[in-house]
């Protein structure tokens, strides 16, 4: 398996021309603030800006055309090295580059190019209005493509399923030291656990039963733990089990912190009995206990939020999560994994369901996606140091039309219910974001005291 | 019982929920998960103290419900740990669901039931109809009748529970109020002999959660035209022969403390001057003392009676118990709860469902006394012989006696 590689990413639209990017490059490599030795430049064109800097090509021109080898690709970071002890400066590989990625400095009097400073990069740092981003998913490939799926192929999830898809990525990052629980659902219903003496998993499973996920996990972690054994415990459970008939294991486990990884996969129901209503079920959602009728139509409560109450309980870590955001979904798998070897750790992830909510098999990470970006799921991280913070805030939100309308669940819904959400989900971001201050003004104070 | 003291024992003077808890340290428990109920919140109080101070080295579980007591120790055992826990009544009922599924897993947990009579009426007394609700489960169920059988028949218990023959979860039933709050007398044995008695722990050899030995735990067992169903079965006629194995074992271990420690326990029943008796009385539990003592009075004037004390209630005993009925002309059974739908005791209704090992009817009488912690005496007794005694004569059984009714 190749290696996939880190990059600077650049969103035109953002740009104001403040250079403030190449004054910090200048400053990095040359401890100068001449623009002309910044490996980064900013071209005014038209009505905004172009970025000319080194993308650290695959197959890059600039090595092919250099005829003293002065020009390599490190095959460990990714980028194009050059080295001015071999380089004769007869400038070929200025003439190979597209993207005016490598230049001559003639100050300096030779050619420069980026080299992503070793992962930190200084014009991404000075960028204030967010126009240069340092692209680092490359590394979940990287890191986690090599590791083995502790899943067993053929699992028979619906066409398309997001939970599934959770599941193998969340073990794959967990590894084999671990006893995993998965509750009635769709995790089990796949065939997790197993049927007929067969099973779908290669590393200890069981089914708990929907009611106790929480407690029969700490029993195993703590056992292990007086053996002087490092097994990580971890819950695959819905939401369903989690928040209603669970809740009061989960509520006692993560009081007494016990030392568990509970991950919640959130399908918004209980999709595996037949897409039944939960304490999860958004307000206006169809389900077949929550009908659509002369009379009624879905669901007339809003969902409990659930991992807000999990903060309440001052948890050592508590997240949201997307698939449609798998850096973001990977670095709070890293950081639960971590907080369960000392305290409750709970990660609670979306999954469009594709069976359930209706929509195509094929838009499962677009619907994820688009329940982000209307601010419909809000992604955060919580643990009592540092508060509750937005890892992917979202400014200026899409209508939430652009997500109801994609899924059947929502189809027969009125103005009024709309209104309904749209005041909801104002509610929540608010709520979400007073957290967010009041956590950021203790954490001040407390680091002033 | 033996009234000399072994050299290394220890006398103490406790109640049934200390020596409950005595015998939890004694046996090297790893996990205790507990939630406090009336009568039982004294016992957890002892483990706690016990582990406070040191002297039992187990990890103490304080959760948030009876529910989650079970499911702990459920996931405890899966990865290796003898475990112990005390409830009764509403607490039973809301751990029935983990309850339900201990047998089947084949965890062999240990757990008194410090027995109190279930709601409604309101009531934080003692009577057995909490433990007596759960005896078709499948957990092995025996009853003592003193401080002392109680805290040997704890120690006892993990060594049946974990025969690998067994593979069962056991329930110690005390009474509550009587025994879990009457003070006594108490031989501790010494925990050198205990550990040589118990052996050494081997809990989840059949079944684990273990990366070292990765296994799906309970798998969906497929519906009818698969396997599942005859896999369902095999597994159930398993859990029965575990089930039915336990009588041998349990008499076993029995044998085995008394040669150690002194102390002969009658391990499924008891017979107490059955020699020429022509009618006698069943009990359970602590109401034996009383009844012994009317039966000795009645002897001493010169009435033919005996009496049978269940101890070991599932597995049922039948044929022993059949046996040492056959040769007398009536028994009436003394229950402290109600099976209802029969009108009658429920370990009338075992009694009776036994007695057809018996190669004649014999007439047999249902008496419930003791409900809602009311104290059975030596005249309630006296009642009961008189009664079974005209039946003995006459065979005419009356309609179920309720002993304390007009008390």
């Amino acid at each position: 398996m190749g290696a996939a590689y880190e990059t600077i990413h650049f969103k035109a639209e953002a740009c104001d021309g403040c250079n403030d990017c190449m004054t910090a490059c200048a400053m990095a490599k040359t401890q100068t603030e001449e623009h002309l030795h910044s490996r980064i430049q900013i071209v005014p064109s038209g009505e905004g800006f172009e970025l000319a800097i080194c993308r650290q090509c695959g197959d890059p021109k600039c090595v092919l055309n250099c005829p003293a080898a002065a020009l390599s690709k490190n095959a460990g970071s990714g980028v194009v090295d050059w080295d001015g002890s071999k380089c004769v400066n007869c400038l070929l590989c200025t003439v190979g580059c597209a993207y005016g990625g490598i230049a001559y400095d003639s100050i300096a009097s030779h050619v420069i190019k980026c080299d992503m400073c070793e992962g930190a990069p200084a014009c991404v740092q000075a960028c204030t209005p967010g126009a240069l981003k340092h692209i680092t998913t490359a590394r979940i490939y990287n890191e986690a493509g090599k590791l083995e799926d502790l899943f067993a192929p053929g699992l028979s999830g619906c066409q398309g399923c997001n939970t599934e898809l959770i599941m193998r990525h969340a073990l794959r990052r967990i590894g084999p030291d671990v006893v995993v629980a998965t509750p009635p659902g769709c995790i089990p219903g796949m065939g997790s656990v197993g049927y007929n003496g067969l099973t779908g998993t290669k590393v200890p499973v069981f089914h708990p039963l929907l009611t106790n996920t929480a407690s029969m996990l700490a029993g195993v972690r703590r056992q292990y733990k007086r053996a002087g054994r490092d097994v990580l415990a971890v819950a695959l459970a819905g939401d369903g089990g989690t928040a209603d008939v669970g809740f009061q294991s989960l509520s006692g486990a993560a009081e007494r912190g016990e030392e568990i990884l509970y991950i919640c996969v959130d399908n918004e129901g209980y999709m595996n009995t037949g897409m039944q209503r939960s304490g999860c079920t958004p307000y206006g959602a169809w389900t077949s206990t929550t009908p659509v009728g002369e009379r009624a139509h879905g669901k007339t409560q809003d969902a409990k939020n659930l991992p807000l109450l999990m903060v309440m309980h001052n948890c050592d870590f508590v997240a949201t999560a997307s698939t449609a955001f798998m850096e973001d979904l990977y670095d709070k798998l890293d950081r639960a994994i971590v907080a369960a070897k000392t305290g409750f750790a709970y990660l609670h992830i979306y999954s469009p369901c594709t069976t359930g909510w209706r929509f195509p098999s094929d838009q499962n990470v677009e619907v994820a996606r688009k329940a982000v970006e209307t601010n419909f799921v809000l992604l955060w991280e919580f643990n009592p140091a540092d508060g509750l913070q937005f890892t992917h805030p979202v400014e200026n939100a899409r209508p939430i039309d652009e997500y109801l309308e994609v899924l059947g669940k929502y189809r027969h819904l009125d103005p009024d219910q709309v209104a309904h959400i749209e005041r909801s989900l104002a509610n929540n971001l608010a709520r979400i974001r007073g957290f967010a201050a009041a956590e950021g003004t203790a954490s001040a104070e407390a680091g002033r005291a | 019982m033996s009234a000399v003291l072994k050299p290394k024992s220890k006398l103490i003077v406790c109640d049934g929920n200390e020596a409950a808890a005595w015998a939890v340290s004694l046996a090297n428990v790893d996990m205790v998960a507990v939630y406090p109920i009336t009568p039982q919140s004294s016992l957890v109080e002892y483990l706690a103290k016990f582990i406070a101070d040191g002297r039992l080295s187990s990890e103490i579980v304080d959760v948030e419900g009876e529910h989650s007591v079970l499911s702990v120790l459920q996931g405890a055992c899966l990865a290796g740990a003898r475990t112990y826990t005390a409830s009764c009544g509403p607490g039973l009922a809301f751990m029935f669901e983990p309850y339900l599924r201990t047998p089947g897993l084949r965890l062999p947990l240990v757990m008194t039931i410090v027995t109190r009579d279930t709601l409604t009426p309101q009531s934080v007394w003692g009577g057995h109809q909490d433990a007596m609700s759960v005896r078709e489960v499948g957990w092995v169920q025996m009853y003592c009748e003193s401080v002392q059988e109680v805290l040997d028949t704890t120690i006892m218990a993990y060594r049946i529970a974990e025969h690998h023959d067994v593979m069962l979860p056991v329930n110690i039933c005390h009474d509550g109020n009587y025994l879990s709050f009457g003070a006594a007398r108490c031989e501790l044995p010494d925990q050198g002999e205990v550990n040589e008695f118990l052996g050494e722990k081997d809990v989840n050899w059949h079944v684990a959660l273990d990366p070292q030995r990765p296994m799906a735990v309970d798998p969906l067992t497929g519906g009818a035209g698969g396997p599942g169903p005859s896999t369902f079965v095999r597994y159930r006629k398993g859990q029965c022969s575990g089930m039915q194995n336990s009588l041998k074992v349990i008499t076993e271990v029995h044998e085995d403390w008394g040669r150690r420690f002194g102390r002969h326990h009658a391990p499924l029943i008891e017979s107490y001057r059955m020699d020429g008796a022509d009618y006698a009385m069943v009990t359970i539990g602590s109401m034996t003392g009383a009844a012994k003592d009317a039966v000795d009075e009645a002897r001493a004037r010169g009435e033919k009676v005996g009496l049978l004390k269940v101890k070991t209630y599932r597995p049922f005993p039948a044929e022993a118990f059949a046996t040492a009925l056959s040769d007398v002309k009536a028994f009436g059974v003394v229950d402290r709860s109600v099976s209802f739908g029969w009108n009658c005791g429920p370990l009338f209704q075992d009694a009776i469902t036994a007695m057809q090992y018996a190669p004649r009817r014999i007439p047999a009488m249902s008496f419930i006394g003791g409900l809602a912690g009311a104290d059975l005496t030596v005249s309630h007794f006296e009642r009961v012989i008189g009664r079974v005694k005209e039946l003995a004569r006459d065979g005419h059984a009356a309609e179920t006696v309720w002993l304390n009714e007009k008390d």
